[in-house]
């Protein structure tokens, strides 16, 4: 037994090391430096002068922040809707025995496995372009007049758009493994009860999915607000007022722009931390609306 | 058993990734010394070099060397090259690590950390406004190379406003102005526009004669618009507005207003422009029938590879408003080396750039990656050809956006509604001032 514990220890220290000087020791580091004023994010603590709740101040402050703030929220909000429900959608689809199920769950997986870099210039230059993009040939081609997809007032809308074809097939995968989990028999006592498909998916699948359905919130959540990548591929040289997300903004506190050479890493811990609430607030919000232990299968 | 092999694969794949990513970055490096192969492309250069060498003997010293290009790109095939010919004559040994642009994301915290960097390179800004404490002051090893004979006032004076000291040497400079496809020009019998009212009839002709005048991508709106307000206001007074508001009561900024929506109802701007970045530029190579595109030097070199055409470019600077302020100024930025304030070996890294950014290696970096030669005793390649003149001739250079993006805070806003602008979104002038002092 002596010899067993020796073995959990030695077992268990790297991993309890590594978490927490890899992830302990970052998170209250940067907790600690918003309450501070600091130019560069690695200065020595000795270069750190208090500064209260200024960084939160400053931020709040700024229309750019908020800005960054309207957008994280909208692409929770309409691409959460939009992501879940197409996600759902194909799920059942997909585990209602069709044919080629296979085929068009890899089919639907596939923009998860290209590049996003990949994938968002694909969107940018050869769907959304002016001339010869996918939208506006097959626009043209029925008499209609090319739509500028990226001017300022589309522009957001069309990145949702495409963020939300890449992200559909990895929430519709976490919906299937849930439904898989179902038991048939259920399905079966309901189908010789006589219940319908709607029936049978309002009043089965729905319920008993709530776990799952918690699950992808959740992540849908974490997704939103660490939205970064597509942001900047569809604004590469400069941060656009569409496009903006607190990620992009929190960046370009912390290492500054293209024309922007001031920095502000206090600050850039603030968008951070507040980010990092958000998620803790949504998750305790997902455990309030979706109790899962009120069903049992 | 078949469960033990799993846990025993796992476990040799969790070993080598740990092993992998505890590797030395120098890995990655490459050794001049160690490498051979471009030595034999530069042999003549090497040679006719050594003939009028009179560098110090650095044996035993290892420079490291982080720059911002990555290992394919055509500035580092010329800084291998380099620094292969340096260490063959003086001894020294130069480890150069390509970081990539992500450089300018790290180099802050490595030279917090006191990383083994000797030079490094970075935008003439960041650099000495960012970095400075970190920099070493070359002002000394400067005068006594004679380097004002070997550089462009203008950055050297900007440099050392910024930081207090020259902290970095030119290694790529660039310009901004106007650029455009000289045979448009020929063919429509256009001379070089140099006030705006000629700019405008020069337009009109290229409308005339089937030609689309301006082409222009979101990115470079601010740029663009910038340049205009400049030409009006004045630099410092267009970073004013940016940062306090105050447009409205600005006719300045009102007609500077007008004028581009002018520009743009006359039907002056590319098909589709202002597109996403690169489409609009894009098009002056690919069709040949877009003219101009307002922006820095490597906008040639971006077309050009993009579409696969040789565009035979010209260069003017952008056009004088009547009543306005002096004209004769440009955008004018670099990307520069500097050495760590720690370096033991500041003169030997000194020696190295000076091989690199003056005189033959600087021709040879001219002429490989097509840029403008950071010594201006070089020849600048045909298609930049007046850059050289117009960096010489610019007494104080304007900054990127000109000032129109100076508050950090309101500057994605600000960009919104000058892309607007250039999308006809508001009918006068007083109704885009508006909008932005509604910014504030």
């Amino acid at each position: 037994m002596k010899k067993n514990k020796s073995m959990i220890v030695c077992f268990l220290l790297p991993c309890v090391l590594a978490i927490l000087i890899v992830y302990l020791y970052p998170v209250l580091r940067t907790l600690l430096m918003s309450f501070f004023k600091i130019e560069s994010v690695t200065s020595d603590i000795s270069n750190w002068s208090f500064y209260g709740l200024g960084n939160y101040k400053r931020i709040f402050g700024s229309a750019t922040f908020r800005t960054a703030m309207w957008n994280m929220f909208r692409i929770w909000l309409v691409g959460g809707i939009i992501t879940l429900s197409i996600a759902l959608l194909f799920a059942v689809i997909l585990t209602s025995g069709i044919r080629f199920k296979k085929f068009f769950r890899a089919a639907i997986y596939l923009p998860n496995v290209i590049s996003a870099v990949a994938l968002a210039t694909m969107w940018v230059q050869y769907v959304y372009n002016n001339d010869y993009g996918m939208l506006n040939k097959m626009l043209r081609s029925v008499g209609l007049e090319g739509v500028k997809w990226l001017g300022t007032d589309t522009k957001f809308w069309a990145m949702l758009a495409a963020f939300i074809f890449g992200a559909v097939g990895y929430y519709m995968l976490i919906f299937i493994s849930g439904i898989e989990r179902i038991p048939q028999d259920l399905y079966e006592a309901a189908i010789i009860d006589g219940a319908g498909i709607v029936q049978r998916f309002t009043r089965i699948t729905m319920p008993l999915l709530k776990g799952i359905m918690k699950t992808n919130i959740t992540f849908w959540t974490i997704n939103s607000a660490t939205f970064y990548l597509w942001s900047k591929m569809f604004s590469p040289v400069d941060t656009e007022s569409s496009t903006i997300v607190p990620v992009v903004y929190l960046y370009e506190l912390i290492f500054g722009g293209k024309s922007v050479s001031e920095r502000d890493a206090g600050a850039g811990a603030a968008v951070g931390v507040t980010l990092a609430v958000i998620i803790l607030l949504a998750y305790l919000v997902m455990n309030r609306v979706f109790k899962e232990d009120d069903l049992e299968f | 058993m078949k469960r033990k092999m799993v846990s025993l694969l796992l476990a040799a794949a969790m070993v080598t990734g740990l092993l992998a990513g505890c590797s030395s970055s120098s890995a990655s490096s490459t050794s001049s010394s160690e490498t051979s192969e471009s030595t034999e492309e530069t042999a003549d250069t090497t040679e006719a070099a050594e003939e009028t060498s009179d560098l110090a003997d650095y044996s035993g010293v290892t420079l490291t060397y982080w720059s911002m290009w990555t290992s394919t790109e055509p500035q580092a095939e010329v800084i291998q090259q380099a620094a292969d010919a340096f260490s063959e004559q003086t001894g020294a040994t130069i480890n150069i690590e390509w970081k990539g642009r992500d450089i300018s994301s790290v180099i802050l915290s490595a030279l917090e950390s006191g990383e083994d960097i000797d030079l490094f390179e970075d935008s003439d800004s960041r650099i000495s406004q960012n970095y400075a404490d970190y920099c070493y002051d070359l002002t000394e090893m400067a005068e006594a190379a004679d380097y004002a004979s070997y550089s462009y006032a203008c950055f050297t004076e900007t440099i050392t406003d910024w930081a207090g000291f020259l902290a970095c040497i030119v290694e790529q400079p660039q310009v901004g102005g106007v650029w455009y496809n000289k045979d448009i020009f020929e063919a429509c019998g256009i001379d070089v526009p140099t006030t705006w009212e000629e700019f405008m009839d020069a337009c009109q002709t290229m409308v005339d004669n089937g030609y689309q005048p301006l082409a222009l991508d979101s990115a470079y709106a601010s740029f663009n618009f910038g340049y205009h307000l400049d030409r009006y206001l004045g630099e410092d007074a267009v970073s004013e507005l940016s940062l306090n508001g105050g447009w409205s009561d600005s006719a300045g900024a009102i007609q500077a207003a007008q004028d581009i929506i002018d520009f743009v109802n006359a039907g002056y701007l590319a098909d589709g422009a202002p597109d996403e970045y690169p489409s609009s530029q894009n098009k002056i190579g690919l069709t040949g029938q877009v003219a101009m595109v307002v922006c820095a030097n490597y906008v040639t070199s971006e077309v050009d590879n993009n579409s696969g055409v040789d565009t035979n470019w010209g260069m003017f600077n952008y056009p004088s408003i009547d009543g306005g302020v002096d004209p004769s100024n440009a955008y004018a930025g670099a990307n520069c080396i500097a050495i760590s304030s720690y370096s033991e070996n500041a003169q030997a890294a000194f020696d190295f750039i000076m091989f690199l950014t003056t005189g033959e290696y600087d021709q040879l970096m001219a002429d490989t990656a097509e840029q403008i030669p950071a010594d201006p005793n070089n020849t600048a390649p045909d298609k930049l050809s007046g850059t050289v003149e117009a960096l010489l001739d610019t007494s104080d250079p304007l900054k990127w956006n000109m000032g129109l993006t100076d508050n950090s805070d309101l500057s994605t806003g600000i960009k919104e509604n000058v892309v607007k602008l250039f999308e006809g979104q508001y009918a006068t002038g007083e109704e885009f001032a508006a909008a932005m002092d509604a910014l504030y």
